[in-house]
């Protein structure tokens, strides 16, 4: 970790300047990413009256959690957040099972036709998400799941891409491992659940997540597949309670902020994994 | 091995069971369902369970209606937004691997600094417990003057001072955050501060930048309006042909720089001296720098007009000029003789119009008018002044823009939005990553040569991240053609300025008629594009990174 960057690498006059400069320039940008976010927090803590001269004031006459209590008396927040953990936590749970599993069947098991079915899969990942959309909405009327609890959780449970990363993922674990366990006398289920699984589980807890954040965060298949109230997750509750209640800026900044927190939380707590998880993603290009 | 082949397929049919029904009926079935819709006629409120009409197959007739036929305006418009929005992709890119290099580089520590991690605690709590003191002692009801500041006729003149000064405090206090937090945590600070917008990106985050964009009370025009107008005050108060001429000079020194290290990189090229994938590098960065120096030449080149139009004016044409006569006149101890003479020496063809494109064709022309119009200009000012004494927050034309409300700078707005949430994202990270992987001994090696820093980052650090570049913009350029969904729907509320091809396609399928048929030809439509560009990048960037 010695002479590593270009910058520092620098020789002559504006060398002794490079590294102060730098920092100042990082510090300045960090500045202007947390800003922002801040400027969320004290909006959210003010009066409705105040928010037009928080500008000139930069900080409200009185703190107060009104805007918080606002969010929760004029839409069921709650119910949002749980529809959100429920299905986020679903569909992460399903997509680990299945998608572990079919990786073992490509990763630790010879069998006829496996990597012509590996392509196809390999194939879909080119596929732009976008030409799904359509189909797949018609797919889920005819199944019968629209606007309802499994139509945003059944679809999202097998992953062509989560498929691939545990596959790369477990063809790193040594053969010798199974094959003594298979002279122990264990099957592929034993050998599965008890070898593979524990040995991949850095991967199981990047898909996990991926998985996790990818389905809190997404809005366009809620958005098209339900209709009932009861049904909202986080993002569309937030389009809604816009569109609804778009004028009372502060309660719109703290449910937005409150909305924030679950990714803020899991990513301080899996902030390795989360960075391993996005670099080892590159590998399949 | 356990089992024979066929006990095998078996077993391992099992495993990939659950996976593949999932992946058959939700993935690669639809792929080939969506083909077939996009050749038929399908529309949901045409076709359904309560109607007997079924679905014809109609050929490339949807196609043609998209690409060439009544809906190709409306289409072609929609993939220019789309297109235009995607100028933040590699503005992003150059800046993830700049701070990739600035957070790797030894300007901020690579690890924490364990020893320090109770001190900053320590500062961060004192630091909150300072911030407390502040809110606790902040006046309530003191015994002094209103405020007559606009908006604020309920506080005191004490209380704003008080608000402010907590502002400042709040300020002070981040600023001194993230210096501590650079100092003792270093790299891992930067990289998770620099990585919370893309992992909050989605609706919450698309409403907290619509209120950031809100032209009046939101931060971002809060912080432009000052700056704004301490230009406008130096311009108006400055003769115009220095704006003029440092506009057309720099624009001059611009196009000699970039064809002299245009000449001097083909040469290198030539000679072997350096690969193409440093040529491309080379290449990215002067036209970089060439647009920049080019737009705030022309910038500078307006700046004179801009700021002496009153506000409210989008350029010095015949009505405009008629119309700030006219107001004016109106105004007690105006001489309306003097105003005439203004009218008319501005009447006289000193629009914008005329002088930019007369700077264009001659520019020592262009210089004579440009006086003209200043002297003149100053004069209008002076009236102005008079006009609205007084009002000393009256501005001239040089202000914020509306952002997201305005036609011209929604997209703009929502590109500078894009280049912010994506540029300590994951592209910054996979650089962060390739950087590491650079073996220590080509810089060694470089460092014997004798090679300056700009040498050694571009003749190794960035032919090494060759690669990583490829693959990013390669996702980059796929994500892109997709994204813009959640902005348009959530911040613009689908104005047409802001309309791209995904939210086209939701428009088509998922509002109004339901015409499936016709969305499953937007979709295939936007593969094709896809598919081009990525083929396109396997081409070009194979042929460059394998140099």
């Amino acid at each position: 970790m010695s002479d590593r960057s270009p910058i520092e690498a620098a020789t002559g006059p504006l060398a002794k300047l490079a590294r102060p400069a730098t920092f100042v320039a990082l510090v300045l940008l960090g500045i202007s990413f947390v800003v922002p976010f801040v400027w969320q927090v004290l909006i959210s803590l003010s009066d409705r009256s105040e928010v037009d001269r928080l500008t000139e004031t930069g900080f409200p006459s009185r703190i107060s959690l009104d805007a918080y209590v606002r969010v929760f008396d004029q839409v069921p927040f709650a119910k949002y957040f749980f529809n959100s953990f429920f299905v986020a936590g679903w569909v992460t749970l399903l997509q680990v099972i299945t998608c572990s599993m079919a990786a073992y069947a490509f990763s630790r098991i010879q069998w006829p036709g496996r990597d012509k079915v590996f392509l196809l899969y390999l194939g879909t990942l080119m596929v732009p998400g976008v030409v799904l959309m359509v189909p797949n909405f018609v797919v889920i009327l005819g199944l019968g799941m629209f606007d309802d609890y499994t139509g945003l959780i059944i679809p999202a449970a097998f992953s062509a891409y989560g498929t691939f990363l545990l596959r790369q993922f477990m063809l790193t674990i040594p053969s010798s491992l199974d094959e003594a366990a298979a002279i122990d006398g264990a099957g592929h289920w034993r050998i599965f659940t008890q070898v593979i699984l524990p040995l991949a589980r850095p991967g199981l807890i990047v898909l996990a997540i991926f998985a996790f954040l990818f389905n809190y965060n997404s809005f366009f298949w809620p958005l098209i597949l339900t209709q009932s109230e009861n049904l909202r997750v986080l993002p569309v509750g937030l389009l809604q309670f816009n569109t609804t209640y778009g004028s009372d800026v502060p309660a719109i900044m703290a449910a937005a902020l409150m909305a924030m927190i679950p990714p803020i939380i899991l990513f301080l707590l899996l902030q390795k994994y989360l960075v391993k998880g996005i670099q080892l993603g590159a590998v399949k290009g | 091995m356990i089992g024979s082949g066929r006990k095998r397929l078996l077993i391992a049919l099992a495993f990939l069971l659950p996976n593949l029904i999932g992946f058959l009926l939700f993935t690669a079935g639809p792929v080939v369902f969506s083909l077939y819709m996009s050749l038929t006629d399908w529309q949901l409120t045409k076709h359904n369970q309560y109607s007997t009409e079924s679905v014809k197959f109609i050929g490339f007739e949807n196609y043609a209606r998209l690409l060439w036929g009544d809906e190709s305006h409306l289409f072609w418009d929609y993939f220019y937004n789309t297109v235009f929005l995607m100028i933040a992709i590699p503005v992003s890119i150059a800046g993830s691997l700049l701070l990739a290099v600035w957070i790797n580089s030894k300007a901020t520590p690579q690890k924490p600094k364990s020893k320090m991690k109770w001190g900053m605690i320590g500062l961060a709590c004192s630091v909150a417990a300072c911030l407390g003191a502040w809110v606790l002692a902040s006046p309530s009801a003191a015994q002094d003057v209103m405020s007559t500041r606009s908006g604020m006729t309920d506080l005191t003149e004490y209380q704003v001072q008080a608000m402010q000064r907590n502002g400042l405090v709040l300020f002070v206090g981040i600023v001194g955050a993230v210096i501590t937090a650079g100092l003792f945590v270093g790299q891992m600070f930067f990289r998770a501060a620099f990585y919370l917008p893309t992992l909050l990106a989605g609706v919450a985050m698309f409403l907290l930048w619509k209120t950031l964009y809100r032209p009046r009370g939101g931060l971002i025009n809060s912080v432009l309006d000052p700056i704004l107008g301490g230009i406008e005050r130096v311009v108006v108060n400055t003769p115009a042909v220095i704006w003029y001429g440092t506009g057309i000079l720099l624009a001059f020194a611009t196009l000699a720089f970039i064809g002299r290290s245009m000449m001097a990189g083909l040469s290198r090229y030539k000679a072997k001296e350096t690969g193409g994938f440093a040529l491309f590098g080379r290449a990215f960065i002067l036209a970089t720098v060439g647009i920049s120096a080019l737009g705030m030449s022309l910038v500078l080149v307006q700046l004179p007009e801009k700021s002496l139009l009153p506000s409210g004016y989008e350029s010095f044409d015949q009505a405009t000029i008629l119309a700030i006569g006219d107001e004016m006149k109106g105004v007690e101890g105006v001489d309306a003789a003097e105003v005439d003479l203004i009218v008319n020496a501005l009447g006289e063809g000193a629009s914008r119009a005329d002088t930019l494109s007369a700077l264009l064709s001659d520019p020592v022309l262009a210089l004579n008018r440009a006086s003209v119009l200043e002297a003149v200009g100053q004069r209008s000012e002076r009236v102005r002044r008079g006009l609205t004494a007084g009002h000393e927050t009256e501005r001239g034309g040089l202000q914020p823009p509306d952002w997201l409300l305005s036609s011209r700078w929604a997209k703009p707005a929502l590109v500078i939005m894009g280049i912010w949430l994506a540029i300590g994202g994951g592209n910054m990270l996979l650089y962060l990553a390739g950087l590491s992987n650079i073996p220590q001994s080509l810089y060694e090696a470089a460092a014997i040569d004798g090679a300056t820093g700009w040498q050694r980052f571009i003749n190794v650090t960035w032919p090494q991240l060759a690669p990583t570049t490829f693959f990013i913009v390669i996702m980059s350029t796929i994500g892109g053609l997709q994204g813009g969904f959640e902005q348009a729907l959530v911040m613009t509320e689908g104005k047409a300025d802001t309309i791209v091809l995904t939210y086209y396609l939701y428009n088509l399928a998922f509002t109004d008629d339901f015409q499936l048929g016709l969305a499953s030809a937007v979709a295939w439509v936007m593969f094709a594009m896809i598919f081009a560009m990525t083929a396109f990048n396997f081409r070009f960037g194979s042929r460059l990174t394998n140099e």
